[in-house]
Formats: C-alpha cells, sequence, structure tokens
C-alpha cells in the first residue's frame, strides 16, 4: 500500500466486496430503486418502541442478512466498522454487540459507508484481516430528533430541505484473490474460463 | 458551462436550481388560518363576556383555551399537519407556542419522564422564554425607574 499525492492511496491487491444487503422504511419503498432492496419495511417502529431501538434494529438484520447472503461464518469477519448518526453510534453499536465482532465505531455523517469502506480496504490490504463487515444506518425519525425538530412540530419544510433515509446498508469486503479475480472477470464479461 | 469559482457564484447556481417555496399560496394559506385561529380566540372572548366576565378574565381564557386545544391537537398528531399546511398561519398565535412546547415533550418521552420530558421540554420554545422574559424584566426596570 502507498500513500500518492495528497490524499490517495494505492492499495496493492483490490479489495473485493463479497456480498451487500440493505434494509429500508416505507418511504424509500416508493422509490424507483425499491426493487434493489432486500427488504422494505412497512412500519417505521418495526415492532420497536423507540426510533433509536428500531434503527438498532435495521442495522442488525441488515447485517444478519449480508452474512448468511454471503455464505461466511460471523466468526471469519476479522473487524466490523460500522456507524450512525446518533450520539455515541448507539444503533450500530448496540444493533452490532450481539456478534462478537471487533467494532469501531465511525462517524462520517454522509460518508460514514465510504469512510467504513475505506478503512476497512486497509487494514485488508495491511494484512491485518481477511473479511471485514462495513456498515451503516440511519433513520429519519431518530436524526429528526436528534439534528433537528420533534417530528409533531407544526413546521414547514422547503421544497429543498433534506430528508434523512431510514434504512440500513451493509457490505462484507474481502482480500480473497480468488473472489477478485471471479469478480474482475464477471465484471469484463470476456472472461469465459474463470481463470 | 462556465467552471463555477466564487462562493457567489455558487450561490447564484443552487438558488437558480432549486425550486422556490410557494409563496403566495404559503401565505394564502397563512392569512385565512391565522385569521381563522384569532376569530375563534374573538368568539371565545365575546362569549365570555357575554357571561358576565371583564376584559382580563376573558383574555385569560381565550389564551388558556387556545393552549389546550393546540396541545390536544398536537398529541393527536393534526396540529403538524395544520402547521406544515398554514406555517406562520397557525406558528405565530399561541397555538403555535403550546405547540413548541408540547411537540418536544412527546418525542423525548422515550428518554424518561425527568431527563426526557422534563429536560428537554424546552429545547424548542427555550430561547423564546428566556428572551423574552429577560426583555420584559429589563423593559420593567427601565419602566421603574423613569416613567415616573
Amino acid at each position: 500500500m502507498k500513500h500518492i499525492g495528497k490524499q490517495t492511496i494505492k492499495l496493492d491487491t483490490p479489495p473485493t466486496i463479497l456480498q451487500t444487503a440493505s434494509i429500508v422504511g416505507p418511504k424509500e419503498a416508493q422509490g424507483p430503486l425499491a426493487k434493489y432492496f432486500d427488504q422494505c419495511l412497512e412500519d417505521e417502529f418495526w415492532g420497536e418502541k423507540t426510533w433509536e431501538k428500531a434503527e438498532s434494529k435495521i442495522i442488525k438484520e441488515t447485517v444478519n442478512t449480508v452474512i448468511s447472503k454471503s455464505g461466511i461464518a460471523s466468526s471469519d469477519i476479522d473487524y466490523c466498522f460500522a456507524g450512525d448518526l446518533l450520539n455515541q453510534c448507539i444503533s450500530s453499536s448496540f444493533g452490532l454487540r450481539e456478534l462478537n465482532i471487533p467494532f469501531f465505531g465511525i462517524f462520517g455523517a454522509c460518508s460514514t459507508f465510504v469512510e467504513s469502506l475505506c478503512l476497512g480496504s486497509i487494514f485488508l490490504d495491511g494484512k491485518a484481516a481477511s473479511n471485514v463487515l462495513c456498515a451503516t444506518s440511519s433513520h429519519f425519525c431518530s436524526a429528526e430528533k436528534q439534528f433537528r425538530f420533534p417530528l409533531e412540530l407544526g413546521n414547514q419544510r422547503p421544497p429543498t430541505s433534506q430528508w434523512t433515509v431510514t434504512g440500513s446498508g451493509a457490505a462484507i469486503v474481502s482480500a480473497s484473490r480468488k473472489w477478485s479475480i471471479y469478480n474482475s472477470c464477471y465484471a469484463r464479461k470476456d472472461c469465459r474460463y474463470g481463470n | 458551462m462556465k467552471p463555477i469559482e466564487t462562493k457567489q457564484e455558487y450561490s447564484d447556481y443552487v438558488d437558480k436550481k432549486s425550486p422556490n417555496s410557494p409563496i403566495l399560496k404559503n401565505c394564502f394559506n397563512a392569512f385565512w388560518v391565522g385569521g381563522l385561529i384569532c376569530t375563534i380566540g374573538q368568539f371565545i372572548m365575546d362569549f365570555c363576556k357575554y357571561k358576565g366576565m371583564d376584559e382580563t378574565g376573558a383574555s385569560t381564557v381565550v389564551s388558556i383555551t387556545l393552549i389546550a386545544i393546540s396541545a390536544i391537537l398536537t398529541g393527536l398528531n393534526i396540529f403538524n399537519k395544520i402547521g406544515k399546511f398554514a406555517g406562520a398561519g397557525s406558528l405565530i398565535p399561541i397555538t403555535g407556542f403550546a405547540n413548541s412546547i408540547v411537540s418536544p415533550a412527546i418525542e423525548y418521552k422515550s428518554e424518561g419522564y425527568v431527563m426526557g420530558v422534563g429536560g428537554k421540554m424546552f429545547t424548542v420554545a427555550g430561547p423564546v422564554l428566556v428572551f423574552g422574559i429577560s426583555a420584559s424584566v429589563i423593559i420593567g426596570i427601565i419602566a421603574t425607574l423613569f416613567a415616573h
């Protein structure tokens, strides 16, 4: 791994995103991307009592989904990089604590997920890990509560105001060369023999 | 397109691209909803006077009634819909003030009654209270010193 330029790191072996999963809330389910999500929730509480617990459940279930889809045992995942928008990253840390994977809590607001991929890739390239889990979550209601106004407050939103996503995304990133060769061939479509 | 270099250019570009708030429609809705709330207030006041209350008593009853109505509507998840429709029309009268105290109380109930409801109840209305009360104290002192 080499530091080139001012803010670029060149990795020796490109890491591979093995598998991804996502769970979203009802508003996201109405959008054009709905068919790409693993699960769309009908209720923003998802059976929990608070928005924070609901968000925690969303990230927990997303991570469980990505692990079961990937076929990698959770004991083979070396580190977990995850974060969210809440104080002390409570939704990720509470959502992921039962997995027993060493956890790095990160915060980058909108960039949290890419930040987790960057840090995870560096861990993989530095041979400190062979599989890492990267995840993030947010919840419209918990974010409004934390950063803006209570939901019941009767204020108007301008047409350009942003709407925090209710949902979670997770990816398992691996250093495995077998997979990276397979995937790069798959992407090129000209590699017919799987070499 | 020529590259955007200064902050001013960027802000002009954003203004050009972003949709504007429907100001005329918002003003109209704010006008008639705000007017309706004030008319209800006036109706309560006239009713109280008709029943034999004096001016001060009647205006107190108006405030209490409007606050109670908007607090109940906030709890029923109706006031925020009125607020989204009417904007300042429902926020500026005393109804908006009641809403700004009740809504955090509902929102933070999940954090417990003492530190949640009690501690966070005034997160929205707090600045209004602090500066409103401070201003009234200062003006009160000035009035006492110089009014005579």
